[in-house]
C-alpha cells in the first residue's frame, strides 16, 4: 500500500504544494486525485466529484501536466494543441508564445529539449482553462529563467482564481509559490501549513560558518557553551556552528570580543528543506547542511 | 464524444503517414513481397495453383497479408510504445476515455489497410493483372470481416503486450509463420501434411481461403469465412472488455 489514509485539503483558490521523499506517494496521490488509479478505500472529492466514478464530469475541469509521460514522437506541438483543444480552450498561440514555445510550432516532439517539453505539458495543462491544475515535478529540466517564466505563470493563473496543487522537489519552489504545503511520508500527510508555518515548527536551527586558521582553544570552548549552542565542528581551517536560530547574535558578539573577526563569516537560517527534512528524520531538528559535514567534532551536545 | 474520437483519428491518421514502420511494413512489404513471389512461378495455369495462374493466385492472396501486418505488427507495436512511454496516461489525464482511443485505432487501423491493398492492387494491375472476382459478394464481405478480427487481435495485443518491444517479438512470430503458411508462402498443394495441418487453422489461412476462393472462382470457402466471422466477433468483443475503463 502506497498511500494509507491521507488527508489532504485543497482549499479552492490556493496554491499547495505536497512534498516528500521519493516514493513517499505524491505520485499515486495525484494519479487517484485525476482518476488514473483507483482508491482501495476512503472519499475523495474532487472539485465535488468523485475521481474514479465521475471522470467524465471532472477531467474537463482538470488540467495536468504528469510525470514520466509523454507525446507521439512525431506529433508536431500545434498538432498536440490541436488534439488537446476541447470546447473551453483559449488561444493555444497565445500560450505557446507565453512560454517561449511560438518558434517551434511545426516542430515534432521528439526533437524538443527536455525543458521545452516541460514547457509544453504546461501549455497543454492550462488549455481548457481548468479549475483545478495538478502539476507534478513542474520546472524539472528548466533553465533559471525558465523556471521564473513558469513561476510566473503559476502566479497569474492563480490570480484568476485557479487553484494549483503542485508536486515537487524543489523546495525554493514550494516556498516561493504555495500558500500552504503538505508533507507527506510513507503515504500520509505527516504535517501541513504555510512554509513559514512549517519551518518556525520543524527547523529552528541555524547554521553560522566561516573561516580562522588557529583559533584559540578557549574561543571555541567558549563558542561551545554559548546558550542555544548545539555543536561545533572544525575542519582545516574551516568552523561550522549550529545551535538555535539565537545563536547568531552571542557567536558574533564573541568573535568580535575576542577581536577575531573573520570575512567570510556566512549565516545560514532554515528553510523549508531543513523543515522538510527535519520532519522525515522524525523531528530531531537537524539543519539540511548537517547530512554532508565530514568535520572534525571538536565540541556539541546531542 | 464523437469529436473526441475525431481529433484522435485526424492526429492518429497523420502520424501513420510519418511512421516508418508502417509504411515499410505494411505499405512496402506486402508489395515487394507480392512482385517477387508473384512472378516466381509465372503465370501459366499450374495444378499446384488448383489451375490457376499463378500471379494471379498471388495478387488475390495478398491484400490479407496487409491486413494481418496492421493487425499482428502495426497495431501492437504502437500500442504497446504508447503506453510504455505514458503517452496513454497522458490521453487518459486529459480526459480522452479508453474506449475513445481504442475506437480510433480501430478507425485508423481499418482506413490504413483500405489505403494499403488499394494500393496493392495498383501497383499489382500493370505488372500481374488483376484476376476476375467471381464472387464479389464473398470477397467484400471476407476483406472488411478479417480486417476488424485482425485490428480488434491487434489492438487486445497492444493492451497486453508490456513493451514496445515485446510487442514487435511477439507480433513477428505471429506475422511471419502466419504469412508463410496461410497467404504469401507456397501453396497448401505443395506443403507436406504436418505443415499443412498446422496451415489450416491459422486466422490467416482462414482469411486468406475466404477471399481467395470465391475471387478466383475455387468454390465458396463458406467454412472459412465463419470461422473469420467468429474469429472478428470474439476478438471485437475481448478488445472492447479489455479497453473499456
Amino acid at each position: 500500500m502506497v498511500v494509507d489514509g491521507l488527508d489532504l485539503d485543497v482549499p479552492a483558490g490556493e496554491i499547495v504544494g505536497l512534498i516528500g521523499a521519493n516514493g513517499a506517494g505524491k505520485t499515486t496521490t495525484v494519479e487517484c486525485i485525476q482518476g488514473l488509479r483507483k482508491p482501495d478505500d476512503g472519499r475523495l472529492r474532487v472539485l465535488g466529484f468523485d475521481p474514479v466514478t465521475q471522470a467524465e464530469q471532472l477531467r474537463p475541469l482538470v488540467g495536468s501536466q504528469l510525470q514520466s509521460s509523454a507525446l507521439p514522437d512525431r506529433l508536431r506541438v500545434a498538432e498536440a494543441l490541436e488534439l488537446f483543444s476541447t470546447q473551453r480552450a483559449r488561444d493555444g498561440g497565445e500560450l505557446l508564445g507565453q512560454f517561449g514555445l511560438t518558434q517551434r510550432r511545426r516542430s515534432v516532439f521528439s526533437s524538443l529539449s527536455g525543458g521545452e517539453r516541460q514547457r509544453l505539458f504546461l501549455v497543454l495543462a492550462l488549455l481548457n482553462r481548468p479549475r483545478l491544475v495538478i502539476l507534478d515535478e513542474l520546472t524539472q529540466g528548466l533553465d533559471p529563467a525558465a523556471r521564473r517564466t513558469v513561476w510566473d505563470a503559476i502566479r497569474q493563473l492563480n490570480d484568476e482564481g485557479t487553484t494549483v496543487l503542485l508536486v515537487t522537489h524543489e523546495m525554493d519552489e514550494a516556498e516561493a509559490l504555495c500558500d500552504r504545503v503538505a508533507v507527506m511520508r510513507a503515504g500520509h500527510v505527516i504535517d501541513a501549513g504555510a512554509p513559514a508555518d512549517l519551518v518556525e515548527r520543524h527547523a529552528s536551527t541555524a547554521v553560522i560558518r566561516f573561516s580562522m586558521p588557529d583559533p584559540p582553544a578557549q574561543l571555541l570552548d567558549q563558542v561551545r557553551r554559548l546558550d542555544g549552542v548545539r555543536e561545533v565542528t572544525r575542519s582545516g581551517a574551516r568552523i561550522t556552528v549550529r545551535g538555535h536560530r539565537r545563536i547568531v547574535a552571542h557567536v558574533c558578539a564573541a568573535l568580535v570580543r575576542w577581536e577575531r573577526v573573520p570575512d567570510d563569516l556566512a549565516i545560514s537560517q532554515p528553510g523549508l528543506e531543513d523543515a522538510l527534512l527535519g520532519l522525515l528524520n522524525g523531528d530531531r531538528d537537524e539543519p539540511a547542511a548537517a547530512a554532508s559535514v565530514n568535520g572534525e567534532l571538536i565540541g556539541g551536545r546531542r | 464524444m464523437s469529436t473526441t474520437v475525431g481529433r484522435l483519428v485526424r492526429a492518429e491518421l497523420k502520424l501513420m503517414t510519418r511512421d516508418p514502420l508502417v509504411l515499410t511494413f505494411v505499405f512496402a512489404f506486402p508489395i515487394v513481397t507480392m512482385l517477387i513471389i508473384g512472378g516466381a512461378f509465372g503465370t501459366s495455369p499450374d495444378p499446384a495453383f488448383d489451375g490457376t495462374n499463378p500471379s494471379h493466385w498471388y495478387v488475390a492472396s495478398y491484400l490479407t497479408v496487409v491486413i494481418a501486418a496492421t493487425g499482428l505488427v502495426m497495431l501492437p507495436v504502437h500500442l504497446a510504445s504508447y503506453r510504455e512511454r505514458g503517452v496513454l496516461r497522458r490521453f487518459a489525464a486529459a480526459g480522452f476515455p479508453r474506449w475513445s482511443f481504442a475506437i480510433a485505432q480501430l478507425i485508423v487501423g481499418l482506413l490504413t489497410t483500405a489505403v494499403a491493398c488499394a494500393l496493392l492492387l495498383a501497383v499489382a494491375a500493370p505488372v500481374y493483372g488483376i484476376p476476375a472476382v467471381h464472387d464479389a459478394w464473398r470477397v467484400a464481405v471476407a476483406l472488411p470481416l478479417g480486417a476488424v478480427a485482425f485490428v480488434s487481435i491487434g489492438v487486445l495485443l497492444g493492451s497486453v503486450l508490456p513493451s514496445a518491444r515485446a510487442a514487435q517479438a511477439v507480433g513477428l512470430l505471429l506475422f511471419f509463420p502466419s504469412f508463410l503458411l496461410g497467404a504469401g508462402g507456397p501453396p497448401p498443394h505443395v506443403m507436406g501434411s504436418i505443415v499443412k495441418q498446422v496451415a489450416g487453422p491459422l486466422p490467416l489461412t482462414l482469411l486468406t481461403n475466404a477471399v481467395r476462393a470465391p475471387w478466383l472462382g475455387l468454390g465458396t470457402a463458406t467454412g472459412s469465412l465463419i470461422g473469420v466471422a467468429v474469429l472478428a466477433v470474439a476478438a471485437t468483443a475481448v478488445a472492447a472488455r479489455r479497453t473499456a475503463l
